[in-house]
């Protein structure tokens, strides 16, 4: 598996980023689509691609994902267990997704144009209230946030506490929230090694969550320990299914 | 209240408003790589202090030098007594001059 998945992953990343500025003109002169919309679809093809370089090896299980039952805009919340968590966001039926990341992606060579050619939000090194407002804007423009409310990927299959700010802007926005449940990439890849594993890789998208049932002061930590309890309960059932 | 009672407050509403472990409330566990909390929940950590103790905290110089767990104790131990020698102040004026 190792021997055949990294070498083409290698391979794809390679031809996306020399046929990137190809593929980008291109859609440009067919599409009336942004330069941050393109970015996004050629990200979410990159992701189409590593599903089918892996595909042999795992197997996805899909609930919720259906193109009717997600609507944008939207703000989703996904627990992270491993580095190719933010792979299976290829999933998604839509590829207008802003990812809400750490600095680190902003600051590597091979990312780092497409980072900000997507517009994705860099959570960590930029003051909240610019995150928020560029977040706030996405989501007026229809467009859908990704975030990974743990901040780290879980080292022990255990979910971390959550940080608020998806939270906060969900009650800020009035936005609907939704919860993404992600078990067996900690199988495929887990954190601390390069060892890939065949594994039944599962995302379960559980219903909207309305902000406006958290009116209260600080409505928002309400919602946050609600959304961790609710996806915890979900991962632990998801994982023990897939044992 | 009693210093240990004011400490047990802040513990017990920095767990179950932040999601703490009880074993990671240790005097000298900082905020931010210890505990985890950013900026946000600084801003929430406020008003979550203002709730347990019925006290009004300002954009105050002490505040912003918290950095631990044990900072915290601190600062409202400093504010409770604060208020404390306020209300007995206060007390003292209204009685008057005793004759």
């Amino acid at each position: 598996m190792n021997l055949t998945v990294y070498p083409l992953l290698a391979l794809l990343t390679l031809l996306g980023i020399v046929l990137f500025p190809l593929g980008f003109l291109l859609w440009r002169l067919l599409t009336a689509w942004s330069a941050r919309r393109i970015t996004r679809h050629f990200v979410w093809l990159y992701g189409q691609g590593w599903r089918w370089i892996v595909s042999p090896f795992v197997h996805f299980r899909l609930e919720g994902l259906e193109k009717a039952s997600l609507r944008q805009p939207c703000i989703m919340v996904v627990n992270h267990l491993s580095y190719f968590d933010t792979y299976c966001m290829a999933a998604l039926p839509f590829h207008n997704a802003a990812f809400a990341v750490r600095s680190w992606p902003f600051k590597m060579i091979w990312y780092s144009a497409f980072m900000h050619l997507a517009r994705y939000l860099n959570v960590e090194g930029t003051d909240w209230s610019v995150v928020a407002e560029q977040a706030s804007r996405e989501l007026a423009d229809g467009g859908c946030l990704v975030f990974f409310p743990e901040g780290h990927r879980s080292r022990d299959g255990k979910m971390r506490r959550f940080h608020s700010g998806a939270f906060k802007l969900a009650i800020d926005t009035g936005v609907p929230l939704v919860p993404l449940c992600v078990a067996g990439t900690d199988v495929l890849l887990p954190p601390g090694s390069f060892r890939l594993h065949p594994a039944r890789v599962h995302l379960r998208a559980l219903p909207a969550i309305d902000p406006r049932q958290f009116p209260e002061m600080l409505g928002h930590l309400h919602m946050r320990k609600t959304v961790r309890e609710m996806m915890a309960r979900n991962v632990a059932e998801m994982t023990a299914a897939n044992v | 209240m009693t210093d240990r009672e004011i400490i047990e407050t802040i513990n017990k509403a920095m767990q179950d408003e932040f999601e703490l472990s009880p074993g990671a409330m240790r005097p000298e566990a900082q905020l931010t790589t210890d505990l985890g909390l950013d900026s946000l929940d600084f801003v929430d950590m406020v008003i979550v202090l203002q709730n347990a103790f019925h006290m009004k905290i300002r954009d105050e110089k002490a505040i912003r030098e918290i950095r631990t767990l044990g900072d915290i104790h601190q600062f409202v131990l400093n504010k409770h007594r604060e208020l404390a020698a306020k209300s007995d102040q206060t007390t003292t004026d209204n009685r008057g001059p005793t004759t």
